[in-house]
């Protein structure tokens, strides 16, 4: 059975290659990577590279027009920017913003706060207005309070697809009647806490990472959030508003295999892609482009690789992991890639999978050239997690 | 719309365990932290597996397999769960360790169960269900964001059954926390609440009760909650004078309690019950309510202990029973629910 199509009226995004849709676009039209040193995370595990947002908290909240003393987190400026940026972009008025929902993706939430003033908040009571914006919803909570007043707000937690799984939820709403308006998305930003626990799972790479390389040896972390408004048919209609994509399709399964782990068959990605298409009624043959999870990790990489090959056999599409270029923006980044779809079907490019040089065995070859082998028009966005938290996004062209 | 069962409901909380001895011989506490009591785990896993498992994981581990046992149900469609704080034991753990020794000394273990999502992926991975499986976590509203999740793609016809829980744990330090922020005069404690929903006419003969509406609100203004009790009330074909208590989320904290107070008025002079005296207050305490008011329905009786105000308690055979809950005076839901009886 085909659900109902949702249409994208606004995008925003920021994050390692960009801070708005414009210089993410320009990034991604010269296949260039905001993969760096460290330059704002305050951690000893310098050696690692990552995709840090080229704001500090000081100039996010000047951009916002935030108040110095103001507690707030990282990860809530970054998401309020992102919003902000989307709501704009969909010409959404004070009285829709109103009415419409707000769901997020997140899992560090207040998490940066709450390793700098550890000590602090255990000891003293200096930083008692930060244990209450520790958690996954005070982000989203803060976020939403600095745009504006929503009809509802709720938050996503499954780690590296929350955003992606935030997109789901909205767009059920939707379909089901329940609202017409919802913006849906997820922010995270680094903190030493994933930092570490990444590094402690030896899947971070040393060097600038490299995904669907046969010499790949991790990911690197990044940061950043986006953010789409989804809306019914009725409500474009009635807005008289032109949507920049349709999500089509959309679909969430579990690869119940390990906590950490994929499955080698990838079990949980294959569901994910194959019941996306059949919710959107579209044939393998029509997915003109992947956007893979493609952390770099062996094991993810491999896992995603066999996935693929089962369900597009002869019929690979183009595929290409931006997180080569973004870094892996964790629960931000299924929104992150989304939002790269929109603006590779509008402007009809394949992003390239920075960095890749060598094929893996059974591999693919992921996208090299900018240029499309044909029109992009539809195309699958990936999100897999710890505990095989596995989804992905059906996103077409508008007319 | 599409009629959605609670089948079965069980819970780990400062009440006795799995069991609703709560209705007749609630266990009483003087003091303002309490930890759950906790059933013999190794009926629900194994050694092997509970070593690794924090508190969280444990006890969603024992009432999710209840609650699926109860319902007959071994693969539900949809694990959909609800967390405040996730595995916050374990995030304990890991950040304690790199803010006190550093970062080069630190195991994965803790880290690897510590994201919120290890609830819901390890009960799939104990049950072998590939189907759909979120978590949500915002606050005092966690479990309402998973029920309505599951509600939302029942309507729509993509599942037919959902295991939904909340799950909190309070340990030491989180409690410690929140007294600096302020518990003055509630109970702090812990939940994990199962239930399995159905669509199925299988599943309605045993049902404990029919879940007839949900609406979760942010910021709402007193006439929006007014305006949205109105519109759950009418989507499920039942007026106010159908309802036959409304069960509140006062947990005896002035900050908190203020919320209910001031909204009232939209309940007129049907007989409010409550909970949190109970089983104490958490960020999942709210599966604790609704829990209590499908417990209600099912046995036919509301317990006396649980009336808020003296002229309420007499014998009332519940058929309709509202719950209100809010947090922080932000987020609100409202959720109703139905007996199957004589109808």
């Amino acid at each position: 059975m085909m659900g109902k199509p949702i249409y994208i009226t606004g995008t925003g995004i920021v994050s390692a290659i960009g801070n708005d849709k414009q210089h993410t676009l320009q990034s991604l039209l010269r296949s260039e990577s905001g993969i760096a040193p460290i330059r704002y995370l305050n951690t000893e595990h310098n050696e690692f590279p990552v995709g840090e947002v080229k704001l500090s908290n000081s100039e996010m909240r000047a951009i916002l027009g935030i108040d110095e003393q103001k507690p707030l987190t990282r990860t809530s400026l970054l998401g309020a920017i992102a919003i902000k940026q989307a709501i704009k972009e969909a010409l959404l008025d004070d009285r829709q913003l109103n009415s419409a929902g707000l769901i997020s993706g997140t899992t560090v939430g207040g998490m940066d706060t709450t390793e700098l003033y550890y000590h602090d908040i255990i000891s003293d009571n200096s930083k008692n207005s930060y244990i209450n914006i520790h958690d996954c919803g005070a982000t989203t909570e803060l976020s939403a309070d600095m745009v504006g007043r929503f009809a509802f707000v709720t938050t996503l937690s499954t780690a590296c697809s929350s955003a992606a799984n935030a997109i789901i939820a909205a767009a059920d709403m939707i379909r089901s009647g329940e609202a017409d308006i919802v913006i849906a998305g997820g922010a995270e930003c680094l903190t030493k806490y994933h930092l570490n626990g990444f590094n402690t799972l030896m899947i971070l790479d040393k060097e600038p990472c490299r995904p669907f390389d046969a010499n790949r040896a991790g990911l690197n972390l990044g940061e950043g959030a986006a953010y789409v408004v989804l809306e019914s048919a009725e409500s474009v209609n009635r807005r008289s508003i032109t949507p920049l994509a349709i999500l089509k399709g959309y679909a969430n399964a579990c690869d119940a295999y390990h906590q950490t782990a994929s499955s080698a068959c990838g079990d949980g990605a294959y569901l994910a892609m194959k019941n996306a298409l059949s919710d959107g009624e579209t044939r393998v043959s029509d997915i003109d482009y992947i956007n893979a999870h493609g952390t770099g990790t062996p094991n993810n990489d491999e896992s995603e690789t066999a996935a693929m090959k089962r369900l597009f056999g002869d019929n690979m599409p183009e595929v290409s992991s931006t997180k080569s270029s973004t870094g892996h923006t964790t629960s931000a980044s299924g929104a992150i890639e989304t939002v790269i779809c929109v603006l590779a079907i509008n402007n009809n490019f394949t992003p390239v999978n920075v960095n890749w040089k060598n094929r893996m065995e059974n591999g693919i070859i992921p996208v090299q050239d900018i240029k499309p082998i044909k029109p992009i028009k539809n195309v699958l966005c990936n999100s897999f997690a710890f505990g095989g938290n596995d989804s992905s996004l059906l996103i077409s062209k508008y007319n | 719309m599409k009629e959605v069962y609670i089948v079965s409901a069980e819970q780990i909380s400062i009440q006795q365990p799995l069991v609703d001895d709560w209705m007749s011989t609630p266990v009483s506490y003087g003091t303002s932290y309490i930890r759950s009591l906790d059933p013999s785990f190794k009926d629900f896993i194994t050694p092997i597996e509970g070593r690794r498992m924090g508190k969280i994981l444990k006890r969603a581990m024992a009432t999710s397999i209840t609650a699926l046992k109860h319902a007959g149900i071994e693969k539900p469609d949809a694990i959909i769960t609800g967390t405040g704080l996730g595995c916050i034991e374990n995030t304990e753990k890991f950040l304690g360790s790199m803010c006190n020794d550093g970062e080069n000394l630190l195991a994965p273990t803790s880290f690897m169960q510590s994201t919120h999502n290890t609830i819901s992926s390890l009960i799939a991975i104990h049950t072998h269900n590939n189907g759909y499986n979120a978590t949500y976590s915002h606050r005092g509203i966690s479990f309402e964001s998973a029920l309505y999740d599951a509600w939302t793609q029942m309507q729509l016809d993509k599942i037919t059954s959902a295991l939904v829980g909340s799950h909190d744990e309070v340990t030491p330090t989180v409690y410690s926390l929140a007294e600096k922020i302020g518990v003055n005069g509630k109970i702090c404690g812990e939940a994990s609440v199962s239930m399995v929903l159905s669509t199925s006419d299988r599943c309605r003969q045993s049902a404990m009760c029919r879940l007839a509406g949900i609406k979760i609100m942010y910021r709402p203004s007193h006439q929006q909650i007014s305006d949205a009790l109105k519109k759950v009330l009418s989507d499920a074909g039942k007026r106010m004078t159908d309802i036959d208590a409304v069960v509140l989320g006062v947990n005896g904290n002035a900050d908190n309690d203020i919320h209910y107070h001031n909204n009232r008025d939209i309940f007129e002079n049907i007989p409010l019950i409550q909970y949190k005296h109970l089983f104490g207050d958490c960020f999942s305490a709210s599966a604790l309510g609704v829990y209590v008011a499908a417990t209600c329905i099912n046995k036919e009786v509301i317990p006396e202990h649980l009336f808020i105000n003296n002229r309420d308690k007499k014998y009332i055979r519940p058929k309709s029973i509202i719950i209100f809950n809010q947090s922080d005076g932000k987020n609100y839901s409202i959720i109703l629910l139905e007996s199957l009886c004589g109808e």
